[in-house]
């Protein structure tokens, strides 16, 4: 199990605990978080599960991730993540991930 | 385990004409059965359709049986898995992106929407499915594509020889002769656009993907752009259309709409009440068990997301019915997985937010008199053939 706090635009926060071999976007969805849509079910396909993550235990984004991000509907930022793309471990426990601001 | 049940009763006929009562029926007694006319297995609840999509390891999108690589002549990215799927698909998806939505296309679309719903006549009744569902499709795909030169007319038709091509499961030879003679048209467009494209780039697909670093091949570029047009003026066309009926038939949720200004939410309702995508084929790679049943390997399966999109487990008892107001949950008319729908923001923004206000600003006592005279069809691809529709 790991810790994963979810920071909404607004700074309103929700801590859950994760299962290691999720990903942060299937931790987000069985926990209803708020902006993470996810709908292409995790196959860096849509963009629907863009997140903004300032911490170097996730590692960099793939090329493909990269080309996805390209795509996002929201701002995209040097933190800019695609949440299907990063693996709980115990090693994450602690993360903070912020949700984007929606584009109207 | 079960094998799988027959259905040697129902036909494509009875699917293209109301497949809704059939599917409610198979998502309760067979969710997993042989259609004996088609050989292939449909698969009618939520949570199977989904899981489906999303496991192409296990479900192949890559299947030579179809009619698909005739009508296209070739072999396209639909049909592809993998890296090579998403290097095509990629090669075009930034012209689809919203920053490109916003930047490129949504004023044109405002443009072009204002053009096609400023030529209708108050106070008459017109066919808004020929008269501006199709056509207003047509166009701004033209430009999202890098075709402005291509007429209305001409979009309309190759779209749909390519749509009946590809569904040609029944390999009639004459459909094949309108897609090549549809194939010959495009491809003497291509050709001769491709200097203008390499002299004035823009943003649009065949632009993007003629002048990218690493281009794929220009075989795969005509594909791609024959996809988009095949999947992209019925699709929009049917969606609108859809909504617009759904509203109209509704006058209780008509008025709360215009009053709420929830387009948004109509338009999502609308592509749930009728995927205007209905079915998916997969090819089984392993055998495997999709609920209880056991599918061997090598078996073609149909994902019926117009099913999935009214399942009792996911709408309770009320999927059959549109209500743009209903508790939301995820439909599945845009797919799932790497295949999921290329095109779903570009409709969400050009539908959701500019055709649907736009139209019912200018017509916001819009009457369809008599319902009854819709006619609805279509097993692959579903929506109204017509929409005979008072303007006021």
């Amino acid at each position: 199990m790991a810790k994963i706090t979810f920071v909404q635009p607004g700074g309103a926060s929700q801590t859950v605990e994760a299962r290691e071999g999720d990903s942060i976007m299937q931790t987000a969805l069985a926990h209803s978080i708020d902006g993470i849509f996810a709908e292409c079910g995790g196959a860096m396909m849509c963009a629907t599960c863009h997140c903004y993550i300032d911490d170097d235990r996730t590692g960099a984004a793939s090329e493909g991730e990269q080309d996805m991000l390209e795509c996002a509907e929201d701002e995209v930022r040097d933190t800019s993540r695609l949440s299907c793309q990063i693996t709980v471990t115990e090693g994450l426990d602690g993360l903070i991930v912020h949700l984007p601001v929606p584009v109207e | 385990m079960l094998d799988v049940p027959l259905n040697e009763a129902v036909t494509l006929a009875d699917l293209t004409r109301d497949p809704y009562p059939i599917y409610k029926r198979m998502r309760a007694e067979t969710p997993v059965v042989r259609m004996a006319q088609t050989g292939r297995i449909l698969v009618t609840r939520a949570e199977h359709t989904k899981w489906i999509k999303e496991n192409p390891e296990i479900f192949s999108s890559d299947d030579p049986t179809t009619p698909m690589k005739p009508a296209f002549q070739a072999h396209t990215l639909m049909r592809k898995d993998g890296a090579e799927h998403r290097a095509e698909r990629m090669a075009m998806q930034p012209s689809f992106s919203p920053k490109v939505i916003r930047s490129d296309w949504a004023d044109l679309y405002a443009r072009l929407a204002d053009e096609y719903v400023s030529r209708l006549p108050r106070g008459e009744t017109v066919d808004l499915f020929t008269d501006l569902c199709a056509p207003v499709a047509a166009r701004i795909l033209a430009h999202m594509l890098g075709l402005e030169e291509a007429r209305d007319e001409e979009m309309i038709r190759w779209s749909q020889a390519l749509i009946d091509g590809a569904g040609n499961f029944g390999y009639d030879p004459k459909l094949f002769e309108i897609s090549d003679q549809a194939n010959a048209e495009m491809n003497a467009l291509f050709e001769r656009i491709i200097p203008r494209h390499k002299s004035e780039p823009n943003n649009s697909a065949f632009s993007v993907m003629l002048n990218a670093r690493n281009p794929i091949p220009l075989s795969q570029m005509y594909a791609n752009v024959k996809i988009a047009i095949g999947g992209g003026i019925n699709e929009p066309r049917d969606a609108l259309a859809t909504i617009v009926y759904g509203l109209l038939t509704n006058p209780d949720q008509f008025e709360e709409v215009k009053r709420q200004e929830c387009w948004d939410d109509a338009f999502e309702e609308g592509v749930r009440w009728v995927a205007p995508i209905q079915v998916s084929g997969r090819r089984v790679t392993q055998d495997v068990e999709i609920g209880d049943v056991a599918v061997a390997k090598d078996e073609r399966v149909l994902t019926i997301q117009a099913s999935a999109n009214r399942d009792e487990a996911v709408y309770g008892d009320t999927g059959e019915d549109f209500n743009v107001f209903r508790k939301k949950h995820p439909h599945q008319s845009f797919g799932s997985g790497p295949h999921h729908c290329a095109g779903a923001q570009v409709a969400r923004r050009t539908l959701g937010q500019i055709m649907l206000p736009l139209l019912f600003d200018r017509f916001p006592n819009m009457t369809l008199e008599d319902p009854s005279k819709v006619v609805w069809s279509g097993f692959g691809f579903r929506g109204p053939l017509n929409l005979p529709v008072t303007l006021n």
